[in-house]
């Protein structure tokens, strides 16, 4: 106990500071905490801060054109907030050195910096493209700025790769598959049933979305990043509006804070509904599925209500939010709330007794604790291998700091555990929501904030429902963004797939994908 | 915890449907219920409008245009572009746009899917006013 109090008092860029005292490295502060550092330092302040905090992961890298050179930089997740290590490599040559001895899980955060601008990570090279489309012309960056996007000549695509060892029996899951929803594609390598090897494809639904922002004005771009998702959208709203609002230095008004928790519960609500009667139709248990699916339509017809739309609630505005929580609409919302409050005994009962259910999901897919952190697994994902991060606990926004909640663990580290976290969580948003509804404030709903943002950067996190999802915002003192990225909660978690699918039978594989909740629209933006 | 069995309680759920109302709607026999403030296809009030353009510079999908109607700049409503966010009306300082429930938007002929101002145009909005203080 002694030991994680010390962990919460850590003074990250103070110890950083200390620790590099001979270099005199720059300590920024304020909206983003943050140190510049030559690249070659980058491995030596991460395993610092690695070693210091046993929390702290990384999660992401940033890569932006910063003119002459480009910028890599490091965001960490520590046991409390972010801090971000950056560095610079010249445009010529941006070369630098992979993290991913270290941090494993970083390998899909460097190779989407070499795909979309260039940046080479020696150890962890990138042959073809990551992210982009095979008729993409290799060395065309998109994402810096001297890219002219009307000049680009898209190549043939190069031939499909094919094995000649008579061993090695490849098996393709996508780009389309019953299992999955939307476009990915895995290549999975058998030995008999037992997988051996997996290889994702990712950008089927890849829309530039990163760059589509920097050629857009802010209040335009809310509407675009709120597109990123469908599912999750009102999450991807208020991650970039809070970016924003971190540098204009705005504080939203109580009665926004609240009405932007129920929004994001609400959508906790139908998110963590569909995926879970999702996982029962994969599972073959579709009497469960149909129930929770009928289940989740009136809290559809709660956003409706609330916002005025079934799936695109278009309620984030920076400084608050666009609409009223009406008065009358609560005894309603409060009376579906129940409703699904009475029925969910029986689910949770089924998901963790039903003979069938456990013998499909129970010793699928087992993630340890050491490796959700060092694969950098985000929400339900890592929670179900007892990690406990949880966004809305450990750096509380908008008004889940005042609101009484459970952070959901479950140690077992299975399809089980992390379906068990998700269920568990639907019983814990309802109580959230009524006690918003029940304890909301009064007084105005938006301040007005000025069109151009000054200068700056900023970085925001959110727990959506698939984990936390983070935005880095930098601002050049014009209308537009310069840059912004986003990392997604599904980006994060692929990589403890690759790993927890080895070994495993093929059969087992889409349950296994399914039970972190995948979001490809999220994945490729 | 260690329980193994197949659960009653979908038994006993699936059983005690049998008797309930049904889930799903009868749609389109019966008409949708759609909540109140929903944000279906606008209503334009252009006696309000003052030609401003803001509603057009604003539009994150670029659905609205200015166009001429009687010598005056007037907006048009491209549909197929259109993502009903309604940052027009939030936008517009007079009050031209607003909310309706109609959703039914489905065309087999995309060319029609605009909210041209002529259709609604003061002239032609002039004659119900009469008629409406006609009623008082």
């Amino acid at each position: 106990m002694t030991q994680t109090e010390n962990i919460q008092e850590l003074d990250i860029p103070k110890l950083v500071g200390a620790s590099f005292k001979a270099d005199n490295l720059p300590i920024q502060t304020g909206a983003m905490s943050a140190v510049q550092a030559p690249p070659t330092k980058v491995h030596d302040i991460l395993k610092v801060i690695l070693d210091a905090d046993k929390k702290s992961a990384l999660t992401t890298i940033s890569c932006l054109d910063l003119g002459e050179n480009l910028g890599v930089y490091y965001h960490m997740r520590l046991t409390k907030g972010y801090f971000t290590i950056k560095t610079e490599v010249p445009k010529t040559d941006p070369k630098t050195q992979t993290i991913t001895d270290l941090l494993p899980g970083a390998s899909f955060a460097e190779l989407e910096g070499t795909d979309l601008l260039g940046v080479t990570y020696e150890g962890n090279l990138l042959s073809g493209h990551f992210m982009l489309s095979e008729n993409w012309p290799i060395g065309v960056y998109p994402l810096r700025k001297d890219v002219n996007m009307a000049e680009v000549k898209l190549v043939p695509s190069p031939p499909q790769e094919e094995t000649d060892d008579p061993n090695v029996y490849k098996l393709t899951i996508g780009p389309q598959h019953p299992a999955l929803i939307e476009p990915e594609k895995l290549s999975v390598t058998v030995e008999g049933e037992i997988v051996t090897n997996v290889e994702p494809r990712l950008g089927y639904v890849h829309r530039g979305i990163e760059k589509a922002t920097e050629s857009r004005t802010y209040l335009r771009d809310i509407y675009l990043v709120e597109r990123v998702c469908g599912i999750c959208n009102p999450s991807h709203a208020r991650v970039f509006v809070a970016a924003v609002e971190k540098i204009l230095g705005v504080d939203v008004p109580p009665r926004a804070k609240y009405i932007r928790t129920v929004a994001l519960e609400l959508n906790r609500l139908h998110s963590h509904l569909l995926t879970l009667g999702h996982a029962c139709l994969e599972m073959g248990f579709d009497t469960l599925f149909q129930y929770l699916w009928r289940d989740r339509e009136p809290i559809m017809d709660l956003i409706e209500l609330t916002t005025g739309n079934r799936v695109y609630g278009s309620l984030m505005a920076i400084g608050g939010v666009r609409r009223d929580l009406n008065p009358d609409h609560i005894p309603k919302i409060k009376a579906t709330l129940e409703t699904l409050r009475s029925k969910l005994p029986g689910y949770r009962d089924t998901y963790q007794n039903d003979k069938s259910l456990r013998l499909r999901m129970q010793g699928v897919g087992v993630l340890s604790r050491d490796d959700a952190r060092i694969l950098c697994c985000v929400g339900p994902v890592a929670r179900g291998s007892g990690l406990e991060i949880d966004v809305r606990k450990d750096e509380p926004y908008e008004a889940y700091g005042e609101i009484p909640f459970k952070e959901i663990v479950y140690k077992e580290g299975d399809a089980w555990a992390r379906m068990n976290v998700r269920m568990d969580e639907v019983g814990e948003s309802i109580s959230m929501i009524e006690y918003a509804l029940d304890h909301l404030p009064t007084g105005p709903i938006k301040v007005t904030v000025p069109r151009i943002v000054p200068a700056g950067e900023s970085t925001a996190a959110i727990e959506a429902p698939r984990g936390e999802l983070f935005y880095y915002v930098k601002s050049n003192g014009t209308q537009n963004p310069d840059r912004v990225k986003v990392r997604t909660p599904t980006y994060a978690n692929l990589p403890s797939f690759l790993k927890t699918a080895i070994g495993q039978n093929y059969a087992d594989c889409p349950v296994n994908f399914v039970s972190l909740d995948p979001c490809f629209s999220c994945t490729d933006r | 915890m260690t329980r193994h069995s197949f659960s009653t309680k979908i038994a006993k759920e699936a059983f005690s449907n049998l008797f309930k109302k049904r889930a799903t709607e009868k749609y389109p026999a019966v008409p949708a219920n759609v909540a109140e403030g929903f944000r279906g296809k606008q209503v334009l009030n252009l006696s309000n409008c003052i030609s401003c353009g803001l509603c057009a510079r604003e539009c994150p999908s670029n659905a609205i245009e200015m166009v001429v109607v009687d010598g005056k700049k007037r907006p048009l409503i491209h549909l197929d572009r259109c993502v009903f966010c309604y940052q027009c009306a939030d936008t517009c300082p007079r009050k031209v746009f607003e909310t309706s429930k109609v959703f039914e938007l489905a065309v087999t002929d995309k060319s029609t899917l605009v909210i041209k101002p002529e259709s609604v145009s003061p002239a032609q909005v002039a004659p119900p006013a009469p008629a409406a203080s006609s009623t008082q």
